[in-house]
C-alpha cells in the first residue's frame, strides 16, 4: 500500500512538473469559427485537439502529380468540429480560409464524404469510393503537424482504407478561419 | 619519421581535406517552378541540361500558373525561375514590392504560345466523324460526353468555358454554349451578352448534374484520365498536352482557339468570372487572351546566375521544339 501511494505521488509530481505535457499548448494559431448566423468562436489549437478526433489514412496528390503521403492522421471531422457554432446544413456551404490569402469552398455533401473523388495508386480514378471524410488535421504520424508541411491546422481527405489517395486541392495548409454560408 | 607515421598524417590531411569540403559531390541547386502543362517538355529538358553541366541540379516543381508565382509572392519560398502559361500573370502579380522594398520582378520573357483543341481517342463517340468544321455539332449531341478542368484551379479550365463562348459567337451557333455546356448544370449557366461582349459568372460550387454530358476533373491529368478510361468522349486541353500524351485531338478555328495573336481582340471579348476569390492576391477576373508562355527570374533568387544560364538553354530548347512542346513565337 505504502509503496502504491508512493507510485501515485511520484507521477502526480511528474505531471504537476510538465513532464506529460500537452504538445499541442505551445502552438499559437488561433483558430476562427464562423456560423451561418455570424457568431465568432476562437479555439485554440490545443482546445481542437481535446475535441473528439479521428484517426486514419490521409494521401493526397496535387494537380500537377505530386503524391503527399501516405500519412497517419489525426484531427475532428470538419462536420463536426462546425457544430462549436451551430453546426452546417443542407444547402451551405463552407469557407476555409488560410494565413497565406488562399480560400477554398466545400459544399455540405463533400463534408459528409460525398462528391469527392479517390484514385488508386496508379492515379486512376477507383469504381469502388473508399470512404472519405474531411477533417481539420492537427496530427500527422503521431506528431503535431509541421508548419513547413501546412500545420498546424491542416484540411485533410481522412480514409478508413490505406492507399487511397484523394484530391490535393482540398488539403487547405494553414487553416485560420472556417465560415459557414448561406 | 617511420613509415606508419607519413601514412598516419596523409591519412590525417585526406580526412582534414574531405571534412573542409574541397572534396565534395554537392550540386548547385536550381529551384524552377513551371506550369503543370510544361512538365513534360522540361523533364527533357532538364536530363538534356543536367548531362552538360554534371555540377548542377535543377529541381522542377511543377503548380498550376498562379500558384507557382505565389511561391514567390506569397510564400516567400526561394526559386530560381519561374515559368508560366499566361504571360499576363507575371506583371499582375509580381511587379509589386516585396518585403525587400523591391519588385519581385520586372520583367519577363514570352517563348511559347499553344491553343485549345478537343483531345479523344478512337474509343470516343463520333471519332471518325469529327473534324474542325462540326465538332460543336458532336459536342451537342446527347450521347456525347465532354470534360474539362476545375475552372478554378486549372487556366485550361476557364479557358474550355472561354473557348465555348467564343464558339456560339463566332461560329454563329446559337444557343451552342448552353447545348454543350451550361444546361449540364442547376441552374443552368448563362452567358450576360451587352454590345458584343460576353460574361459568364460562375457559381460558388460548380458541380455537373449526375448524369449530365459534362464532367469536370482537378486538372488535365486526371482528365486525361478519364478520357483514356473511356469516362469522357472529348475533353478540352492544350495542343501540346494531347500531343505529349499520344492522344488524338481536333483542332478548332483560330479566332476561337486562343491560339492565335491576331485574333487578341476578339478573345478579349469573352470574360469569365470564377466562383469565388482562391486568392486574395488575385481576383477572380479571367479574361480571353492568346495563350502565351513566359518565364522571370525572381529578383531573390538565391542562384541568379544559374537560372540565367538555365533560361538561356531553355529558351533555346523551346525555340527547336519537340513532342509535346508548346509551339515557339
Amino acid at each position: 500500500m505504502r509503496n502504491l501511494l508512493l507510485i501515485l505521488v511520484i507521477f502526480a509530481c511528474i505531471c504537476a512538473a510538465g513532464c506529460i505535457s500537452d504538445p499541442y499548448a505551445e502552438i499559437d494559431w488561433p483558430l476562427t469559427l464562423v456560423g451561418a448566423d455570424g457568431n465568432e468562436k476562437v479555439m485554440t489549437v490545443s482546445e481542437i485537439a481535446s475535441l473528439p478526433s479521428v484517426n486514419g489514412n490521409g494521401y493526397a496528390v496535387s494537380t500537377v502529380g505530386i503524391k503527399y503521403g501516405p500519412y497517419n492522421i489525426t484531427g475532428v471531422p470538419l462536420i463536426e468540429l462546425l457544430n462549436q457554432v451551430g453546426g452546417v446544413h443542407e444547402g451551405q456551404t463552407v469557407h476555409v480560409s488560410a494565413a497565406d490569402g488562399y480560400l477554398w469552398v466545400f459544399s455540405y455533401e463533400q463534408l459528409l464524404g460525398e462528391d469527392l473523388l479517390c484514385l488508386d495508386a496508379n492515379l486512376k480514378e477507383m469504381k469502388n469510393p473508399a470512404t472519405m471524410t474531411p477533417i481539420l488535421m492537427y496530427a500527422a504520424d503521431g506528431a503535431p503537424y509541421p508548419y513547413d508541411d501546412g500545420g498546424p491546422l491542416r484540411v485533410a481527405t481522412m480514409t478508413a482504407e490505406p492507399d487511397v489517395i484523394t484530391e490535393g486541392s482540398l488539403w487547405v495548409k494553414w487553416v485560420d478561419r472556417i465560415e459557414i454560408h448561406g | 619519421m617511420d613509415k606508419r607515421g607519413y601514412l598516419a598524417i596523409g591519412f590525417l590531411i585526406i580526412l582534414f581535406t574531405a571534412g573542409s569540403g574541397c572534396i565534395s559531390d554537392e550540386h548547385t541547386v536550381v529551384k524552377v517552378v513551371p506550369a503543370g502543362s510544361l512538365l513534360l517538355p522540361l523533364a527533357e529538358i532538364e536530363q538534356e541540361y543536367e548531362a552538360i553541366h554534371p555540377d548542377i541540379d535543377i529541381q522542377i516543381e511543377g503548380h498550376g500558373s498562379i500558384q507557382a508565382i505565389r511561391q514567390v509572392t506569397d510564400l516567400h519560398r526561394p526559386i530560381d525561375l519561374i515559368v508560366v502559361a499566361d504571360e499576363s500573370l507575371i506583371p499582375d502579380m509580381m511587379y509589386r514590392e516585396g518585403p525587400n522594398g523591391v519588385n519581385y520582378t520586372d520583367w519577363y520573357t514570352p517563348f511559347a504560345r499553344n491553343e485549345m483543341v478537343l483531345a479523344f481517342t478512337n474509343a470516343s463517340a463520333y471519332a471518325d466523324e469529327i473534324t474542325t468544321e462540326n465538332w460543336h455539332s458532336i459536342l451537342s449531341r446527347e450521347d456525347v460526353k465532354v470534360g474539362f478542368s476545375n475552372p478554378t484551379l486549372d487556366a485550361a479550365g476557364y479557358r474550355a468555358l472561354l473557348v465555348m463562348m467564343l464558339a456560339e459567337e463566332q461560329l454563329d451557333v446559337p444557343g451552342l454554349f448552353g447545348s454543350v455546356i451550361g444546361e449540364s448544370f442547376n441552374p443552368d449557366l448563362i452567358i450576360n451578352k451587352t454590345d458584343g461582349d460576353m460574361t459568364l459568372e460562375l457559381p460558388v460550387l460548380l458541380r455537373p448534374e449526375g448524369g449530365s454530358k459534362v464532367l469536370i476533373r482537378d486538372a488535365s491529368m486526371f482528365l486525361m484520365s478519364l478520357l483514356e478510361s473511356g469516362g469522357i468522349d472529348y475533353a478540352f486541353d492544350y495542343k501540346s498536352v494531347a500531343i505529349g500524351q499520344g492522344l488524338r485531338y481536333v483542332e478548332l478555328q483560330p479566332e476561337v482557339n486562343l491560339g492565335d495573336e491576331a485574333y487578341a481582340s476578339v478573345y478579349d471579348d469573352a470574360v469569365v468570372y470564377l466562383g469565388f476569390q482562391r486568392f486574395a492576391t488575385i481576383g477572380n477576373k479571367r479574361t480571353g487572351l492568346p495563350v502565351v508562355y513566359a518565364a522571370t527570374i525572381p529578383y531573390d533568387a538565391p542562384e541568379r546566375e544559374e537560372a540565367e544560364k538555365f533560361l538561356t538553354f531553355m529558351l533555346d530548347a523551346f525555340a527547336e521544339g519537340g513532342t509535346g512542346y508548346p509551339a515557339p513565337l
